[in-house]
């Protein structure tokens, strides 16, 4: 069976792909509702979905990392990054504190069953979705010291 | 039911593609064609140095495919899951040979959602209910059966379920019924204007499943109910949850339904907190007694990878709700040793060793130092603070004939405790540094039998790029414990070449245990490449026996060693 798999990802793959964000809501830490696709939706303003956790040392260095340069990339290109926490409930609670903690300026939404991951097929995080007119335009799957410098150069081409 | 939902989506693509043939000239929609793909493949190599043989089929891996397909308001979609030749060794044994795991159809529009075939669900904090997958874990616990969410207006949003709960490629035998209501009362109290906001939820949660007894002294259909708030005034937040299950037969340490020993069960959490511009605490109180929600009441028992007879429940297979322990979640390898499960229902192993579920809290602090400032420096610092404790119900216990009556304030033995430190700065463009401090207390006599432990554990690691995107990061950790295999040590050195190469080493060594066979190491090596929406893995070496832990779940795995390729995409 896994050798019919393969090949038919692949063409999937190179025929299809997920264009759209997904309709889903999932709630701010002010606990309203948000639509990822409808509420994100400026033309021709580019959205950075960025998926984190509270215990993913990789997405908070990433975070971190854009932070420093989130006013440049602000000021230079008309665009908005939505961190978003995967923390189920275990540590969903630590997801408040730690963003003031750490000075984030970055609007956070709550996927708290995974719905939306889920939705994207996100399997690890950090994981990125770059959305601009609503369309998906780049995926970045992973972090590594640096790559925020390559995802910059990505959303100055959109 | 997954025949038919196979033959609707040939049939919605053959449908399209006549439409396209009919309409070539029009532009239109064609719908949309997404999901993605994991493959998680080892090969176990004999390793008598952890006295590993290997298995007799030493190449096993667990696959899995996600394809859905939405048009206008209609979504349907399938997860074909392939464990082949077998799953990987300490994965859920039901998780067996090819075949479709989850299957769904899905309408949904401003204010309707109905669902057909698989779903995932958590009401609240999911105490009562949480439906939802897990691959690193090996859970699924989707809910086969339909559901239909209604929210008449953006304030309120209405749920209801029925269904019976995945385990393997079947389901367990409980009917699950199950309704919520969020309701925000924002804007009718006008407190958005003040910068507040409350809002409340409700939920119900009833299992039924025939019983066997003669003479049941409880009902078939067990009632579960909970009640949530949540508040916040500018940097003030205070939320709340309230649960209650009807009287249940309780489950013994072999995994037998007693009709004799019958309790109630509830749970109550309490969180507030203050947060505002650098600086952020955090308070969670909860007391659970008897809140273990399983979709069958006793537990399946079958034999894992290597013949020993396991419980459905060592799996995680057939739980229906979700009580996370509540602790920081560490990250280095040591401090992920001693790691708490809640237990938050009732076991009896020994009369000196019952407990009806648990109570206690945590605290968390976070704090930014700004820049410029003396401790701040020219970057900033980071702290970061967690208080952990978790105790026994006291109260009155008696073995045999097992009974408790517990109280609901107070402390009883201390179950786990663990209180951290962590400071993280940048000292330079190119330098980064943190280091950990950890104090933990773990009374395994409650868990497994074994000797309670203490245990410190401190942690340091360093970061340096050599260009904008090529860097080198150490870690290096020591644990000192009083008991069980005692001392540790431990390193990582990870290599990042550019934004798509990255290479890891890392080793930790039992030195101090009491025992020579156990002072071994566990040397893996590995890499990752990723691009785009590809990311691929290898890794060479040993794994720890013990809990592994993803996100808020943790589950036992036995020790073993090979070589692991994980490759995921999606499209």
């Amino acid at each position: 069976m896994k050798y019919i798999l393969l090949p038919i990802i692949f063409i999937f793959q190179t025929t299809f792909s997920q264009e759209t964000i997904p309709n889903i809501s999932i709630k701010n830490l002010k606990n309203k509702s948000v639509n990822v696709s409808e509420d994100f939706a400026e033309k021709d303003k580019i959205y950075v979905f960025s998926f984190w956790a509270t215990w993913c040392v990789p997405c908070i260095r990433e975070l971190e990392a854009i932070k420093e340069d989130y006013t440049k990339w602000s000021k230079e290109l008309n665009m908005e990054l939505i961190a978003i926490s995967t923390d189920d409930s275990r540590t969903q609670k630590r997801v408040r504190p730690m963003v003031n903690g750490k000075n984030w300026p970055y609007k956070i939404l709550l996927d708290e069953n995974q719905e939306l991951k889920r939705a994207l097929s996100i399997v690890n995080i950090p994981y990125t979705v770059v959305v601009k007119n609503q369309k998906i335009r780049h995926v970045v799957n992973g972090y590594s010291q640096g790559a925020e410098n390559e995802l910059y150069e990505a959303l100055k081409a959109l | 039911m997954k025949y038919f939902l196979l033959l609707f989506l040939c049939f919605s693509f053959a449908l399209i593609a006549q439409n396209e043939n009919e309409e070539e000239s029009k532009k239109k929609d064609y719908g949309n064609l997404y999901g993605g793909f994991e493959t998680n493949s080892q090969l176990y190599l004999e390793d008598s140095g952890l006295n590993f043989e290997q298995p007799d089929e030493p190449f096993r891996s667990n696959n899995y495919l996600y394809l859905n397909y939405n048009y206008k308001n209609w979504t349907a979609g399938v997860q074909i899951e392939s464990y082949e030749p077998n799953a990987l060794l300490n994965y859920n044994p039901q998780f067996k040979g090819t075949d479709l795991g989850i299957y769904y159809l899905d309408y949904k529009d401003s204010k309707f959602q109905a669902t057909l075939g698989h779903f995932y669900e958590q009401f609240g904090s999911g105490i009562l209910l949480r439906a939802w997958e897990d691959r690193a874990l090996g859970i699924n616990s989707a809910i086969r059966g339909g559901r239909i969410k209604y929210s008449p207006n953006s304030n309120i949003n209405l749920t209801g379920l029925y269904g019976k709960q995945r385990s393997g490629f079947g389901v367990t035998n409980g009917d699950i019924y199950g309704f919520d209501a969020d309701i925000f009362l924002g804007d009718w109290l006008n407190l958005y204007e003040k910068n507040k906001d409350l809002s409340i939820g409700l939920s119900y949660v009833g299992r039924y499943e025939p019983l066997a007894f003669e003479n049941p002294n409880f009902d078939e259909l067990t009632n579960a109910f909970s009640f949530r708030f949540d508040f916040i005034s500018n940097s003030f937040y205070l939320s709340g949850e309230a649960s209650y299950k009807d009287e249940d037969g309780v489950v013994d340490s072999l995994g037998n339904l007693s009709n004799e020993f019958v309790e109630p069960g509830n749970a109550f959490q309490l969180n507030f907190g203050y947060s505002s511009l650098n600086y952020g605490i955090d308070i969670t109180l909860r007391r659970v007694e008897n809140m273990r929600v399983l979709s069958e009441r006793e537990p399946k028992t079958y034999p894992n990878s290597f013949g020993d007879l396991n419980s459905s429940l060592d799996f995680l297979d057939g739980i229906l709700n979700f009580v996370p322990a509540l602790t920081k979640q560490h990250h280095s390898q040591l401090s992920n040793i001693n790691v708490y499960q809640s237990l938050n229902g009732v076991s009896f192993v020994d009369p000196e060793l019952m407990s009806a579920g648990e109570t206690g809290g945590q605290i968390d602090f976070f704090y930014t130092f700004p820049k410029d400032s003396t401790i701040g420096g020219k970057y900033g610092t980071n702290i970061s603070i967690n208080l952990a404790s978790w105790y026994n119900l006291p109260g009155n216990y008696t073995f045999n004939p097992p009974n408790y009556d517990v109280n609901f304030l107070g402390i009883g033995n201390k179950f786990f405790q663990d209180y951290s430190i962590e400071v993280t700065k940048k000292i330079t463009e190119d330098w980064r540094i943190g280091a950990s401090y950890i104090d933990q207390f773990m009374d395994y006599r409650f868990i497994d039998g074994r000797d309670p432990v203490n245990a410190d554990i401190i942690v340091a690691d360093a970061t340096y790029n050599f260009t904008e995107t090529q860097s080198v990061r150490l870690e290096l950790e020591k644990m000192w414990s009083t008991a069980n295999r005692k001392d540790w040590i431990g390193g990582t050195l990870e290599y990042n070449l550019n934004e798509n190469y990255s290479f890891y080493v890392w080793d930790i060594y039992n030195y101090g245990s009491d025992k020579p066979e156990e002072r071994v190491h566990y040397l893996n090596l590995g890499g990752s490449y990723r691009k785009g929406r590809y990311r691929i893995a290898v890794n060479y070496g040993r794994q720890r026996g013990g809990l592994v832990c993803v996100g808020g779940v943790c589950r036992f795995v036995p020790e073993s060693s090979g070589f692991t390729l994980s490759l995921n995409t999606s499209f």
